[in-house]
């Protein structure tokens, strides 16, 4: 008797819960996450993963980093084609030495007065330079630990700073309550960019203080246009409108048109486009290739070039691909990008000869030597190489289906040069470290852009400076080379920079370190109610939902 | 009884130990330095120097494991590596989603099962049997990610019954579905079971004794043969909770429910050694405890089975 009432007990509660959960729908549509609603304009963004990190003095990922370009503001901003443009600095005055910044802050900037529906420590008040002072003090402290602080380390003082031997970094000062001093070791053209990198925020003091340095990354406190409500790990963030944002739109309207905006964490990339048709999402991060064709035919969908670039590195502290240029060059002709790119890209993709990205300052399609498919010559440049019948190498790969399928077509392309390449795949973190130590000999790797300048490119990822983890895996080093990239780093002519990046960027495409494979493009999709979409050129991911606005 | 409880639960003690020392090992043993990947592709090596020291990762590995076993024993767990948040909050806050998915999952299970097999070995070689074994293969061959990719085309897309992934606001609604795609399988594997078991039962001597007392065949079946029946089920029942704790990975993953198994994902895939630990931890605790519950039960179903 016992274990029937059990049973029959069970299966009310079933029928109990079940109906519960139907009945639980109705009040959601009052709510944030229901299709149906309409009148509050709550903008849902579906994304691939839930972000690590919240607050950006710890942030290195595009993930995180979509969510904070809504809460946090910085110095300068990109518009969207990548040149430098005011945010909470209206204006700036460079020293004719290029060494002495002086930023006009803009006034009524607020930081946030409530997060998660409760008063923030700061209260909402003004920020000044004083607030840039401590921000900059406390993301470059040694104890911070902050990944990215050292993307400023030319700012004056920094090293004794690191080193302890000052309480305050010398460099930034103030020269009144709007008006603020960054001075630099020497002329760093690419500083305006640095400074535009989303680690470098106005952090309210109070706010940082109370929650700390593990809190803070879960109530994050800004002066963007949208304030951190909560998020539900793995599930949901969930944004409000700043109602005291100091942006106004051209015609005086109060900004951000929206009212708030939901990101939902959907893993799975068929989910995200299914729940896309729903009309459960306004925009999604990623559509996959097996709804490419379908996305590029909707109104919403934009595509372009990202700054970035695809490619195997050779090691050059090795066999076979040390001191042997034509082997490098050889793989270099060996490939057919175009036939890669559509055959197995979808056509998502530009062909690459160089580092340098499209778009970038010192890319020129017409540098010598272009890579294209040439399979005779591939074969002559093998056999000078000293490897007349051929060659055995191993390619190591982190595991993904993507990557898998350009090494395999790669795979295949290279068999009829001769080149007989094994493929081995290792997740992420296995890679970096041999990469870091220079264990691999020819291994894949990516870059996209930190900041729009070929500083990021070809100082960052090819100087013999930075041979390690500091970005050059492959080893390369270029006496020629390096000087030019140092010299046009401190150099401020805008043209004589783009003449000295040319010129490394021949000598990159004529050493042939790496392999170039192809330039990532970055794409947006948004429903077509979704107003004012765009895609910034340095990847979707950097859109800021500032003026974005939805009209059903 | 309570003794019996007390020496299970203290049996217990080794087998998580050694549970946790196997994953330790594995954890470490791997290439992939937690502190480089923090960095992003690139990150400047004092940095990770100072990162690694505050992690303890520079200690040698026999101090790390002392010190995590040491910290275990105050549920001390560490911190994620990824975002900073203690283990144990990270368990915490996904416990009621993979709860609530596995409760109704076995329910579902249980419900759909139990009825099932009774039917099917009762009406032996019907329609009914046949049908429902038809049902039990299915559920036991299909694959979890296929049934619930087909189930979210029909329910959500076709349908439009069910309202898509995630949690939405917290509304049961969105674990129908995951539920059901997760307790097909022990449904179907409960289903063969009871009916192999009935089968056996009602070809004793004590039930045709049952009959011939002129007792009716709904009692029979039901006080007579279920409950000696329902032994190996229960049995299942308990082995099934781990092979559903492995199921809620992909369930999770495919329908966007913020559980332990999104967490494991994540957290294999970043590296995130202290998230991994605990949640291999509390899921073999889990399993441990099911499987005591399951045998605190068999006096319940046969009273000869006594523990002192």
């Amino acid at each position: 008797m016992l274990k029937k009432s059990l049973v029959v007990l069970l299966v009310l509660l079933l029928a109990i819960t079940t109906l519960a959960g139907c009945g639980g729908e109705k009040p959601a549509e009052e709510g944030t996450t229901q299709p149906q609603q309409s009148e509050s304009k709550i903008l849902r963004v579906g994304v691939m993963s839930n972000p690590p990190k919240l607050d950006p003095v710890f942030a290195t990922d595009t993930s995180s980093a979509r969510v904070i370009y809504q809460i946090f503001e910085t110095l300068v901003d990109y518009d969207n084609d990548g040149k430098v443009q005011p945010l909470l600095a209206e204006s700036w005055d460079i020293s004719e030495d290029g060494t002495e910044y002086i930023f006009h802050l803009r006034k009524g900037v607020k930081f946030h007065d409530s997060i998660e529906g409760k008063p923030t420590a700061n209260g909402g008040r003004e920020v000044t330079a004083d607030d840039w002072i401590w921000t900059f003090n406390y993301i470059l402290n040694p104890d911070t630990n902050s990944p990215r602080a050292y993307f400023l380390d030319m700012i004056k003082g920094y090293q004794d700073y690191q080193d302890k031997k000052t309480e305050q970094i010398a460099g930034i000062t103030k020269i009144d309550d709007y008006t603020l001093k960054i001075e630099i070791d020497y002329p760093f053209a690419p500083f305006l960019s640095v400074l535009a990198y989303n680690t470098f925020n106005v952090l309210p003091k109070e706010d940082v203080e109370k929650y700390g340095t593990e809190q803070f990354n879960f109530h994050p406190v800004g002066t963007g246009p949208f304030k951190f409500e909560q998020w539900v790990q793995d599930d949901k963030i969930v944004l409000s409108k700043n109602e005291n944002y100091w942006a106004k739109d051209k015609d005086g309207n109060q900004l951000p048109y929206l009212d708030g905006v939901e990101f939902g964490i959907v893993t799975d990339l068929a989910m995200q486009w299914t729940e896309f048709g729903l009309g459960n999402f306004d925009i999604i991060e990623e559509v996959d290739d097996p709804y490419y064709e379908e996305a590029k035919k909707m109104p919403n969908f934009i595509e372009r070039a990202e700054l970035g670039t695809y490619y195997y590195g050779f090691n050059l502290t090795m066999a076979p691909f040390k001191d042997n240029k034509p082997l490098r060059q050889a793989f270099n002709y060996a490939i057919d990008r175009e036939g890669l790119i559509n055959m197995v890209m979808n056509g998502r993709a530009l062909p690459a000869s160089g580092p340098l990205p499209p778009g970038m300052m010192g890319y020129d399609e017409n540098i010598q030597p272009k890579y294209t498919y040439d399979v005779e010559k591939a074969k002559s440049l093998l056999k000078d190489a000293g490897y007349p019948n051929g060659i055995k190498v191993e390619l190591v790969y982190n595991t993904s289906e993507g990557h898998k399928r350009i090494a395999e077509a790669l795979q295949a392309q290279f068999k009829q040069v001769g080149i007989d390449v094994a493929l081995k795949n290792v997740d992420w973190g296995a890679l970096l470290d041999a990469a870091d130590r220079l264990e691999i000999p020819f291994f894949r790797m990516g870059w996209v852009a930190d900041y729009p300048d070929p500083d990021n490119f070809l100082y960052v990822l090819l100087h013999s400076n930075n041979i390690g983890p500091n970005g050059n895996y492959t080893g390369f080093s270029n006496k020629q080379f390096d000087d030019l990239t140092l010299r046009a780093r401190k150099e401020t002519d805008p043209a004589v920079r783009e003449k000295l990046y040319k010129e490394a960027e021949a000598i990159a495409r004529e050493e042939a370190p790496w392999l170039f494979i192809y330039h990532y493009t970055t794409h947006g999709l948004a429903q077509p109610y979704v107003k004012n979409m765009r895609v910034p050129f340095f990847g979707a991911y950097s859109l800021k939902y500032t003026e974005l606005d939805i009209q059903k | 009884m309570l003794n019996y409880v007390i020496r299970r639960l203290v049996g217990a003690i080794p087998v998580l130990i050694g549970v946790i020392a196997v994953v330790f090992i594995l954890t470490t043993i791997v290439p992939g330095d937690p502190a480089r990947i923090m960095m992003g592709q690139r990150g400047n090596p004092e940095t990770i120097a100072k990162i690694r020291h505050e992690m303890g990762l520079d200690k040698p590995l026999p101090v790390q494991f002392f010190d995590f076993m040491k910290n275990a024993l105050t549920l001390n767990l560490g911190r994620s590596y990824r975002n900073n948040m203690t283990v144990v909050e990270a368990i915490a806050t996904r416990i009621p989603v993979t709860f609530k998915l596995a409760f109704f999952a076995i329910i579902i299970a249980v419900a759909v099962g139990v009825p099932l097999g009774i039917i099917s070995a009762v009406k032996q070689y019907s329609w009914i049997d046949y049908g429902a074994m038809f049902f039990a293969i299915l559920g036991i061959s299909a694959p979890v990610f296929w049934v619930a990719l087909l189930s979210v085309v029909l329910f959500c897309v076709i349908l439009g019954w069910i309202p898509g992934t995630g949690t939405g606001n917290g509304e049961l609604i969105y674990y129908v579905l995951p539920s059901i795609v997760l307790g097909l399988r022990p449904a179907a594997l409960i289903a063969r079971l009871t009916r192999s078991s009935m089968l056996e039962i009602i070809r004793q001597d004590y039930i045709r004794t049952a009959r011939a007392k002129g007792l009716s065949e709904r009692v029979v079946i039901m006080k007579h043969a279920l409950r000696n029946a329902l032994i190996p089920v229960v049995t299942v029942i308990g082995i099934e909770v781990a092979s559903l704790l492995s199921g809620v990975v992909i369930t999770e993953q495919i329908f966007s429910l913020p559980g332990l198994g999104r967490l494991s994902v994540e957290a294999l895939t970043n590296r995130d050694f202290p998230v991994i630990r605990g949640v291999v931890l509390f899921m073999a605790f889990i399993f441990v405890l099911a499987n005591l519950i399951v045998d605190l039960s068999y006096p319940f179903f046969d009273p000869r089975i006594k523990y002192d």
